[in-house]
């Protein structure tokens, strides 16, 4: 019961910093910005790598994006993936995630997929979407948000988490796709020796040739997408900020919570 | 009867998910012309349902079918694809909620439809639609466009928009014939789980000092247990605390944990995520401890304070003990 993983690896910029906009409104200052593997797909790898573990099988890592993507590729096959594949789509911004879905999805159809894997959200922009439109533009059945996988003979059963904790357990068929889960499992650390074989492994580049396509612009398109601007969010409410020295910081909190009455005596 | 917005409400175990009134709400605001705004309730035996929300000023479409019984997104794409096509609305209004993850980009997928999802606000100008989104952690506020001619897929973010309320009398409910290619439902719903309760419950606490990924090594919770002692509190977690297991699933606050609302909320090393702000922004009083001034958490917390929570919490441990 070999299984042909496929795995959807997105690189974003480290969400922890500050973000400035670009002079044009239309992207986000991108110089001296730092990239790491979006967080949910870090599970959705973890989870194939123990699948083929435990059942069998290949694992193929899939990003869409700048050769910057590469390091990030390279740890994936330290850790466990057997191939690596980068679509080489250098829009740095990548905003329109239907665009992407449809690009990512003529990939996978090149590649000889079992289950494919995606993590619930990026952390860049946040649509939790390009999962289930892959899935929708192949056909696959899929299940989202999902905390447990299951392969059994012909099938497989997995947990989707709802609000407040509820599950919903389902059965599907292969193939399929299911976009992981948050703490699905715990991602491992690559090994020293698997980290200096992938820094030597090749990456395959799909350009659009290689998927019947002119350029990228040529993908089909049910609609234009635009950018109109981006901006500082202007927030409904604010706090009272406090900063300065943290003795000053914390005598005033102290001051707060003793006014407030949450000061046991 | 082309033209309109269709709202597909949410339900489980007979209950609404307060979302879609915000998706009515929305939806209305936007002044479409022709056959306005109708909300479709799928599922089975759900009559009674469909005859409640008519009273939120909307019309109601009823699409019963057994295969509808528990939500699958196979059962679902194909029972909203049907009503797409039928009535081809230039919007279809779905919540940015676990089930709306799931229907909305398979439905955009398999129809070949322009998708946006977690909108925060969306506005129907000639020829395209305008939403509003946050992007890199709630840190950048984005509008984009989509002009199609086709429907528009949207999601919008529970707790975006103020709920419908309900109106002077009940609006019409039509029952809309749905047919299913049982074959063609390849997802199987088998069971519910629902989460024990053990532990502590965090929603009956007046006061939670809840610890996130800035507190940085579990050895630290001990600062803001002892914290939490001082102002007679207990200790909530943002998502990543709870699923490194530092501290059990029971202690999560937020759309996949619990729901609290507190008297005081103290966040610390906490970026204020929406899955996060969804479980605890009703607190009384919210404070936040987070070095970064432009974290999220400080838009719905009360007061913050821009500091290591490492160092901030010791300071105001000893400013509390001297009394
Ligand atoms: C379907 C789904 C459901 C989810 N459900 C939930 C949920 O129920 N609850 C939940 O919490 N999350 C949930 N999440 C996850 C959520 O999206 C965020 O990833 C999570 O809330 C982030 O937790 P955090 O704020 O602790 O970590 P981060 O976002 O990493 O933030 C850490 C913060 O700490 C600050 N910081 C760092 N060091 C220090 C220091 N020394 N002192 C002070 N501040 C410091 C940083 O500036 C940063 O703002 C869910 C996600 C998904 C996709």
């Amino acid at each position: 019961m070999a299984l042909n993983l496929v795995v959807c690896l997105k690189q974003v910029p480290n969400p922890d910093l500050q973000f400035q906009v670009a002079p044009d409104g239309k992207d986000i200052k991108r110089e001296g910005l730092n990239y790491k593997v979006n967080g949910a797909d870090e599970y959705a790898l973890e989870e194939a790598v123990r699948l083929k573990e435990k059942h069998g099988g290949r694992v193929v890592v899939l990003t869409l994006g700048p050769k910057r993507t590469e390091p990030m590729l390279r740890e994936a096959l330290a850790k466990g993936a057997d191939e690596a594949v980068r679509v080489a789509y250098d829009d740095p911004a990548a905003f329109d995630v239907g665009k992407n879905a449809r690009i990512l999805a003529a990939a996978i159809r090149t590649l000889p997929h079992d289950l494919v894997l995606t993590g619930v959200q990026s952390d860049d922009y946040a649509y939790s979407a390009t999962g289930g439109l892959v899935a929708g533009l192949l056909g696959l059945p899929h299940a989202s948000v999902v905390t447990r996988v299951a392969v059994h003979d012909g099938d497989l059963e997995v947990a989707c988490e709802l609000e407040g904790g509820l599950e919903r357990v389902v059965a599907l068929p292969r193939p399929a796709l299911l976009t992981i889960q948050f703490g699905a499992n715990t991602p491992r650390y690559a090994p020293l020796p698997a980290i200096m074989k992938a820094a030597r492994q090749p990456i395959k580049e799909i350009g659009p040739a290689a998927l019947g396509l002119p350029g990228w612009d040529a993908i089909p398109l049910p609609y234009a997408f635009g950018v109109v601007r981006l901006s500082p969010p202007v927030a409904k409410g604010h706090a009272e900020m406090i900063t300065g020295p943290i003795p000053e910081q914390a005598k005033k909190l102290a001051q707060l919570l003793r006014e407030k009455g949450f000061v046991r005596r | 009867m082309a033209g309109g917005i269709l709202v597909i409400a949410e339900h489980l175990d007979g209950k609404v998910a307060p979302s879609t009134l915000e998706l009515i709400a929305a939806a209305t605001s936007l002044r479409v012309e022709r056959h306005g705004v109708r909300l479709v309730v799928f599922g089975h035996g759900v009559k009674e349902l469909a005859d409640h929300l008519a009273g939120y000023t909307v019309d109601v479409l009823v699409a019963e079918h057994p295969l509808l019984a528990e939500y699958t997104g196979d059962a679902y794409v194909q029972a909203v694809r049907g009503i797409v096509e039928s009535t081809n609305p230039r919007l279809v209004l779905i919540a940015h909620t676990a089930q709306g993850y799931d229907l909305a980009p398979a439905l955009a997928g398999a129809m070949d439809l322009p998708v946006l999802t977690n909108c925060l606000a969306i506005d129907l100008q000639e020829g395209r639609l305008v939403a509003a989104r946050r992007i890199l952690n709630e840190k950048v506020h984005v509008e984009v466009e989509v002009r199609s001619d086709r429907p528009i897929v949207v999601t919008m973010r529970p707790g975006a928009t103020p709920p419908q309320g309900t109106g002077r009398g009940t609006m019409s409910v039509t029952e809309v014939p749905v047919s299913i290619d049982p074959a063609a439902v390849r997802v199987k719903f088998v069971r519910m789980e629902r989460p024990e309760v053990a532990d502590i419950d965090l929603s009956s606490a007046d006061v939670i000092v809840s610890a996130g990924r800035g507190i940085q090594k579990k050895e630290n919770l001990r600062l803001v247990e002892e914290f939490a002692k001082a102002i007679g509190g207990v200790v909530g977690a943002s998502r990543p605390l709870t699923d490194l297991e530092w501290l059990p699933k029971t202690r999560q606050v937020g759309q996949s944990g619990k729901t609290v609302r507190p008297k005081l909320y103290v966040a610390c090393g906490i970026s204020g995520a929406m899955q996060h702000i969804a479980g605890m922004k009703d607190a009384g009083l919210i404070l936040a401890i987070n070095t970064d001034p432009t974290a999220p958490i400080f838009e719905v917390a009360h007061v913050g304070f821009v500091a290591n929570v490492l160092e901030l919490l010791p300071a105001v441990l000893k400013e509390l003990k001297a009394g």
